[in-house]
């Protein structure tokens, strides 16, 4: 069966069951991806997948379950397990299942040069990661990661209601990571690249970025532990903005998981900060014209000059708070349920280099890792505590490489502590939670602890 | 699933160009995932995984492919297109498949899908009401109920040809306590290979009234000192620590790539002679055991430390052609959707001689992590982190009060070293890891134990 024959069935099988709305959301995606060591081919993966998400309601609540074979046993599968879902549900909430918007963005996500590069090529590309990376200082002592991938996606989502919407998107991803030595000494340096534009890859300029990192980390020592003036590098802010976004959410304000609950039109941040979620971001890595619920993609303002001016919803949040949904539906994957997340989720850039961000900083520490943020940062608290390495700064100019410190302190706090803003926005691997992004940010002050 | 016969078509297929070794995996999985919040249920999702991985080896090269079109044409189209990345000449003519039937320890007594979604969420519910009716001062309690039921088989051009049968039942209890704006959580997740007579073998409410317990103990805690200084890690999920900071750097994974740093040490002194450690795939339901590896090779105990010395690595077929060492039955994966790779199964710290209170009495200063969080490893440099979900100073070889808000930092060659104190109160605890080949079931473990010195990251300054 194809798609639209299996979307039928299931709606044809489901209405006889009883089922009322009903709705199924299908991705399908293509993956490529080569890993080179030493020289060799070590990881060749090559796939084709698709999965279908049904929701539906039963005596007004709503069941899921999804499937990954389109047969006949599969819609028998979908209805009786979505309905069976439904019938323990004792969540008071009112789905709604979306008829479709008037009007959708123009949104480009899709690059066709990108998708005809052959597999040579990126053997080819990922061979050379390696090769430049070896070749760019005497103390690699071998690369653990030279990688490059590729994927395109297809996600058609349809309902009962009337709403039936697809887009297709792709994108090349490659890493790099050098492992470098001196003495005893060893440290990891990496860099990555995402994008769909392949004219932008550029083997050598990542594989140089990702030595010269790993070196700079060679004979790190730790700090006296105290209070520092901290500079979070964009990697190790885009981390943190990326961790707590869930703060954001109208489900967790709801739910009494987000301390931003009630601060609508308040200050939360420092009036430097402004926050923006921009679905319509060319070729951006979360781009998408409608959100997991059919809903036309919109770009807003999140935080505007410190001032808090919305949540982030789908329908359900925002029926319950009275307003409009955002188009922040999200569906991680066919498998998971409905929920809220980010897309294209950035701090904007201010005007200050990072060359220049060293000299604000004075005298301070610049992080450029923080690790653990899956069980040392509470969302709902705001507290972190994480494992975390950069560089001691000293009258504007990096002195030595720092390492075996933690970084500690609360997110809401810190974001209301932020004084100044680099210019240097870069995003990261866009992936379940949306696709974040961050400049370098110097912080008043976070706890540090060393020896 | 698939027909002998096609099986030995995609095999050849795969081995049409210059490959040496073909293996299929066929997976079809059964998933129920219930949520519940406040006592409300809030999410139910059932699904049906299925598909195919097809990996053939070149040597040490490797390529895999997957899909989950199944349809004879699909199938030996993929096989092709993966042999084509493996130019040579062919090298393998006949495949004669032999059926192998395993040997089944993890006996199953109810399997998920019997229970009706009701009966799962009366347990939740359970759960529910212990962790909230524990304290005031709990305001949240979110239940999830998980259960997976995956059926494999695997064939290669050796001749294999086996199945298995995994079924995991896990319940991951969380709980929020409040006082004024501040929220702490505590959490418990217990979980086995075994089906619906899980919640026979388990006290429901003893763990929801944990994890509530550890809530209220932190929201009422003061912020640990940072430092360096002696931290006693408790049994049981404690073992995380030695799963991060050094089990990793013992899979052939990074081992075969001399990427660890414990490549090239076997027979030497890498940790304190109080440290035997073992990875053990065969113990009877155990959270991450099964009965074979997701290459078909049996499951077994395997000694990785034995009093400090390096005894063993765990090992996967292609990592072992690196090596020239013999798989270790540790080859494991998420899903179809996974190459597999050697990976832990239940590891853990084996029990010493000493008693807890004799390691809190023989502490002068230090903190107590009674309840581990999670943490992560870079395996290159062997530096952890780790937070600790539940703290308690120790002052004068008594605990004095709890702290929250800990991190512990440093190197798992240097941790392993500074273990000095080995309690006898072996338990394992439930976690999922993330790694190569996704994310698999991994009990951890270990008695209490005792590090001389680790940096700990925290709010308050130095003690």
């Amino acid at each position: 069966m194809n798609i639209q024959q299996f979307k039928d069935r299931v709606f044809e099988v489901g209405r006889s069951a009883g089922l009322e709305d009903m709705e199924v959301y299908v991705s399908q995606s293509k993956e490529f991806s080569v890993r080179i060591f030493k020289t060799e081919i070590d990881d060749y993966s090559v796939s084709s997948v698709q999965g279908v998400g049904f929701r539906a309601s039963y005596k007004g609540k709503v069941g899921y379950a999804y499937a990954e074979v389109l047969d006949e046993t599969s819609v028998d599968l979908l209805v009786s397990s979505a309905k069976a879902n439904a019938e323990v549900i004792d969540s008071k909430d009112e789905i709604v299942f979306f008829p479709g918007s008037p009007s959708y963005p123009e949104v480009t996500a899709y690059n066709d040069e990108l998708s005809s590069v052959s597999p040579e090529e990126r053997i080819e590309f990922a061979r050379e990661l390696e090769a430049r990376a070896l070749a760019a200082d005497s103390r690699v002592d071998l690369v653990n990661w030279a990688m490059t991938g590729y994927e395109e996606s297809e996600i058609y989502i349809a309902n009962t209601k009337g709403l039936e919407q697809s887009f297709v998107r792709n994108g090349g991803v490659s890493y790099v990571s050098a492992v470098v030595r001196d003495g005893e000494q060893v440290k990891t340096g990496s860099r990555f690249q995402f994008g769909n534009d392949w004219s932008k890859f550029d083997a050598e300029k990542l594989a140089q970025a990702a030595v010269n990192e790993g070196v700079s980390l060679l004979n790190a020592d730790t700090v006296p532990s105290g209070e520092y003036r901290v500079m979070l590098r964009y990697d190790a802010a885009r981390d943190m903005v990326q961790t707590f976004s869930s703060v954001f959410s109208g489900e967790a304000v709801q739910k009494g998981l987000s301390l931003l609950a009630g601060k609508l039109g308040q200050k939360i941040a420092s009036s430097k900060v402004t926050l923006v979620d921009d679905p319509l971001m060319p070729n951006g890595g979360a781009s998408i014209p409608f959100d997991g619920e059919g809903v036309a993609s919109k770009t807003k303002k999140v935080i505007d000059q410190g001032q808090l001016t919305t949540y982030l919803h789908n329908l359900k949040t925002a029926k319950k708070d009275g307003v409009e949904s955002t188009g922040n539906a999200s569906r991680a994957s066919f498998k998971s349920p409905v929920g809220i997340s980010p897309t294209n989720f950035y701090i904007k850039p201010g005007e200050t280099s990072y060359e220049d961000l060293l000299k604000e900083l004075d005298d301070g520490l610049v992080i450029i890792d923080v690790q653990g943020l899956h069980s040392g940062a509470n969302p709902v608290s705001g507290d972190f505590s994480l494992g975390a390495y950069g560089y001691l700064v000293e009258g504007g100019q990096i002195v030595r490489p720092v390492d075996q410190i933690t970084v500690a302190g609360n997110f809401f706090r810190m974001i209301e502590d932020i004084e100044v803003i680099g210019s240097d926005l870069e995003f990261g691997i866009p992936g379940y939670g949306g696709n974040v992004g961050s400049p370098s940010l110097i912080v008043r002050s976070l706890s540090i602890a060393g020896k | 699933m698939l027909s002998e016969r096609l099986i030995s078509d995609v095999l050849l297929a795969a081995l049409s160009t210059g490959g040496d070794f073909a293996e299929i995996f066929v997976e079809d999985t059964y998933n129920t995932v219930i949520r519940m919040m406040n006592g409300t249920v809030e999410e139910g999702v059932s699904g049906r995984d299925y598909g195919v991985g097809i990996r053939i080896f070149q040597g040490t090269k490797s390529v895999y492919a997957y899909t989950n079109k199944t349809e004879r044409s699909n199938l030996l189209k993929v096989a092709l297109e993966a042999a084509a990345a493996l130019p040579g000449t062919k090298q393998v003519e006949s495949i004669v498949l032999n059926r192998c039937v395993v040997d089944k320890f993890n006996p199953i007594k109810i399997i998920p899908r019997d229970i009706s979604q009701r009966e799962k969420v009366d347990v939740m519910k359970k759960a529910h009401y212990a962790a909230f009716g524990y304290d005031d001062q709990i305001t949240q309690v979110t239940v999830n109920y998980l259960d997976t039921d995956q059926s494999i088989m695997i064939a290669n051009s050796e001749g294999l040809l086996t199945d298995d049968r995994r079924v995991r039942t896990r319940l991951a209890i969380n709980a929020v306590a409040s006082k004024g704006s501040e929220k702490q959580s505590g959490f418990y997740g217990p979980g086995r290979h075994m089906g619906f007579e899980l919640f026979d073998h388990i006290d429901v409410e003893e763990y929801a009234r944990e994890a509530a317990r550890t809530a209220v103990t932190m929201v009422n805690a003061d912020y640990a000192p940072s430092g360096r200084y002696p931290v006693i890690i408790n049994n049981e999920f404690g073992g995380v620590i030695f799963h991060e900071a050094c089990g990793h750097g013992l899979e052939a994974t990074s081992v075969a790539k001399g990427t660890s740093v414990f490549a090239g040490k076997l027979g030497q002194k890498v940790a304190s002679e109080l440290v035997t450690a073992v990875d053990d795939g065969s113990i009877p339901n155990a959270w991450g055991s099964q009965n074979i590896d997701d290459e078909g090779t049996k499951t077994r105990r395997n000694v990785l430390i034995e009093n400090g010395i390096l005894k063993g690595y765990m090992i996967d077929k292609l990592n072992g052609r690196r090596m020239g060492m013999k798989p270790t039955g540790n080859a494991r994966r998420q899903s179809y959707k996974f190459a597999p790779t050697s990976r832990m199964t239940n590891t853990f710290i084996c029990p010493g001689d000493s008693t807890v209170d004799e390691i809190i009495s023989n502490t002068e200063f230090g903190l107590f992590a009674k309840r581990m969080g999670g943490g992560s490893v870079n395996p290159a440099t062997g530096e952890f982190n780790f937070s600790v979900g539940e703290g308690y100073l120790v002052r004068n070889g008594k605990i004095e009060k709890p702290v929250r808000g800990a991190t512990l930092i440093g190197r798992g060659s240097d941790i392993l070293k500074k273990i000095d104190m080995v309690a006898s109160n072996l338990a394992t605890g439930q976690g999922m890891c993330g790694s190569l080949s996704g994310s698999i079931p991994a009990d951890v473990g270990q008695p209490t134990i005792r590090v001389s010195e680790i940096t700990v990251g925290g709010r308050e300054g130095n003690n």
